[in-house]
C-alpha cells in the first residue's frame, strides 16, 4: 500500500524544528495566499491552487512532515473562510495527497520536467473532481471554462512555487531526495 | 510495550487519512442538509484570521496604489483633458440638479412627505476574496463592533457590489452579486418592469422573473426596487448588457473583481432579515410574502 511510505527509512530524520514544519508552514501559507485580494480583474476567480502545488511538492519529497489530519484542518479552514461549502478543499487535499503517494516512487529523483507533467495531470484530476463536486452540491452546471483557464494558471505557476518550495526544503531539511534541477 | 506501540502507531498511520476521506465526505453532505451547522465556526474563524488578513492584505493594497499613481502619472494630459470637459457637462447637470431638488423639496412640503431616513455609512477594506472557489464573496475588516449587521448593502460609488452574509466581531463576509446564491430584487428604470437579479458566477448576473420580459432593451438601467425590505429602493446595480435567447445580462456597475474599499449602509432595514435559526421562525413583519431575496441567504 501507498500509505506504508510512513514507515520507510528511506527519509533522513529532521532535526531542526523550523525544518520539520516548514511543509505544514508552507501549505497554510499557500493556502492564505490564494485569498488574499489581488486587484486584478477576474483574478478571485481563477486563482491558482497554491495549496495543491505544496502538498503535491510535500507529498512527493517529504510525506512524513505533512500528515493527513493536517491537510484535513488546512481544507476546513480555507472553505470555512471563503464561504465554501465545508469539506470539500479538504476531501481534494486529502485526495491529492493519497494520489501522489501511491504513484511516489515514480517521481523521487526525478527531473524537474517530469515532476511538472506529473503535476499538470494530478492538478487536472483535482480541478475536475472540485468541479464535479461543486455541481453536485450546488446541483447546476458550471462553467468549465473557468476550471480550464484555472487548472492552465495553476500548471503555469508550478515551476516558481516548485522551486521556492524545492529552495526552502534544501535550506531548511536538506537536500535528500530534492528535484533535481530539469 | 514498545513493539506494541509501534504497531498501534502504524495500524494509526494506516487507518487515519481514509478515515479523514471518510470524515470529509460526511461534513460535506452534513453541510448540505443543513446550511446553518457551519455558521457560527465560520464567523469565529473569520473573526480571528482577520487581524492575519488585515495586516497582510495592507502592503498590497498600497502596491496596488502604488501601480495605480504611477499609471495616473502617464495619463495625466488625457484624464485633465477628460477631466475638463466632463466637468463642464456636470456644471449644466448641477444647475438642473439644484433646480430638481427645489422642486422636489416643495413638492415634499406640498404633499407633507414623510422624509426618507439616511442612511449612515462603515468604509471597510477588503482583505480577503474567495480564491478560486466556486463561492463570489469577499471578506472586510469591519463587523459588529463598527455597527455592521447582517443583511446591510454594501456599495462603493458606482452601484452596488453585495450584502453582508455573516458579521463577526470584527470581520464581515460580503456575498457579491455574481455568487450564485445571490438574488436581489430589482427594477428597471424608467419602464418600472419588476425582476430579480441572479447571480451565476459569471462577471454578469441575469435577470429572472421579469415581469415583462419584452420591455427589457440592452442599456437599461438597473436599480434596485426595495421589495423584501432587504435594500433600500433606487441603489444603482447595473446596465442591461446582453439579450440572448430571452435572458438579460446585467454588467454591475461596481468592477466587482477589483474591489478595494467598500461602503456598507445601514439605512435601518435590518428588521426584515432572516437571522439565525430562532429569530427566523417568526413570521416577516415588512411584507406578506417571502421574498425570493430571503430564501436565499447562507
Amino acid at each position: 500500500m501507498a500509505l506504508q511510505v510512513f514507515s520507510s527509512p528511506s527519509l533522513p530524520r529532521v532535526n531542526s524544528g523550523f525544518g520539520r514544519v516548514l511543509p505544514m508552514a508552507t501549505t497554510v501559507l499557500a493556502a492564505l495566499i490564494a485569498i488574499l485580494p489581488l486587484r486584478v480583474p477576474g483574478y478571485a476567480a481563477l486563482t491558482p491552487a497554491f495549496a495543491l502545488m505544496a502538498v503535491y511538492h510535500w507529498s512527493i519529497y517529504r510525506p512524513d512532515l505533512l500528515p493527513a489530519i493536517g491537510l484535513f484542518a488546512i481544507g476546513l479552514g480555507q472553505d470555512l473562510l471563503v464561504g465554501a461549502p465545508v469539506g470539500v478543499s479538504a476531501l481534494i487535499l486529502l485526495l491529492t495527497r493519497t494520489a501522489v503517494l501511491r504513484f511516489r516512487r515514480h517521481f523521487v529523483n526525478r527531473t524537474f520536467p517530469f515532476v511538472w507533467a506529473g503535476f499538470t495531470l494530478l492538478s487536472a484530476a483535482a480541478m475536475l473532481t472540485g468541479w464535479v463536486m461543486h455541481c453536485l452540491i450546488y446541483q447546476t452546471f458550471f462553467s468549465l471554462r473557468t476550471v480550464v483557464f484555472r487548472t492552465v494558471l495553476t500548471v503555469a505557476i508550478f515551476p516558481v512555487a516548485g522551486f521556492a518550495l524545492g529552495r526552502a526544503q534544501r535550506t531548511l531539511i536538506g537536500v535528500a531526495a530534492a528535484a533535481r534541477p530539469g | 510495550m514498545i513493539r506494541l506501540s509501534a504497531h498501534l502507531r502504524a495500524t494509526l498511520q494506516r487507518t487515519t487519512p481514509p478515515l479523514l476521506i471518510v470524515l470529509s465526505a460526511a461534513i460535506i453532505l452534513l453541510g448540505k442538509a443543513d446550511q446553518t451547522m457551519f455558521e457560527s465556526l465560520r464567523t469565529t474563524l473569520t473573526d480571528d484570521a482577520a487581524p492575519a488578513l488585515d495586516a497582510v492584505s495592507r502592503p498590497l493594497a498600497a502596491a496596488a496604489t502604488l501601480v495605480d499613481r504611477v499609471r495616473g502619472l502617464f495619463e495625466v494630459y488625457r484624464d485633465n483633458r477628460r477631466l475638463e470637459r466632463e466637468n463642464e457637462r456636470l456644471l449644466q447637470w448641477q444647475q438642473i440638479a439644484l433646480k430638481l431638488s427645489a422642486d422636489n423639496h416643495n413638492l415634499q412640503a406640498l404633499l407633507k412627505a414623510v422624509p426618507e431616513q439616511t442612511a449612515s455609512y462603515v468604509t471597510a477594506r477588503v482583505i480577503a476574496n474567495s480564491g478560486g472557489s466556486y463561492v463570489r464573496t469577499v471578506m472586510i475588516n469591519a463587523g459588529a463592533a463598527q455597527g455592521l449587521a447582517r443583511g446591510q448593502a454594501a456599495t462603493i460609488g458606482e452601484g452596488l457590489v453585495g450584502r453582508l452574509t455573516e458579521v463577526g466581531q470584527r470581520a464581515s463576509r460580503l456575498l457579491l452579486i455574481t455568487d450564485l446564491n445571490s438574488r436581489i430584487p430589482v427594477v428597471i428604470e424608467g419602464s418600472h418592469v419588476n425582476a430579480v437579479l441572479a447571480g451565476d458566477n459569471s462577471e454578469r448576473p441575469q435577470l429572472v422573473f421579469v415581469d415583462e420580459p419584452q420591455r427589457i432593451k440592452v442599456g437599461d438601467r438597473i436599480i434596485t426596487s426595495g421589495e423584501g425590505g432587504v435594500f433600500p429602493p433606487g441603489l444603482p446595480v447595473g446596465l442591461v448588457a446582453t439579450l440572448e435567447h430571452g435572458i438579460a445580462r446585467v454588467e454591475p456597475y461596481a468592477e466587482l473583481s477589483q474591489l478595494g474599499y467598500v461602503l456598507v449602509a445601514d439605512y435601518g432595514l435590518s428588521g426584515g432579515l432572516p437571522q439565525p435559526a430562532p429569530v427566523a421562525a417568526r413570521p416577516a413583519r415588512r411584507s406578506k410574502q417571502p421574498a425570493a431575496d430571503e430564501a436565499s441567504i447562507r
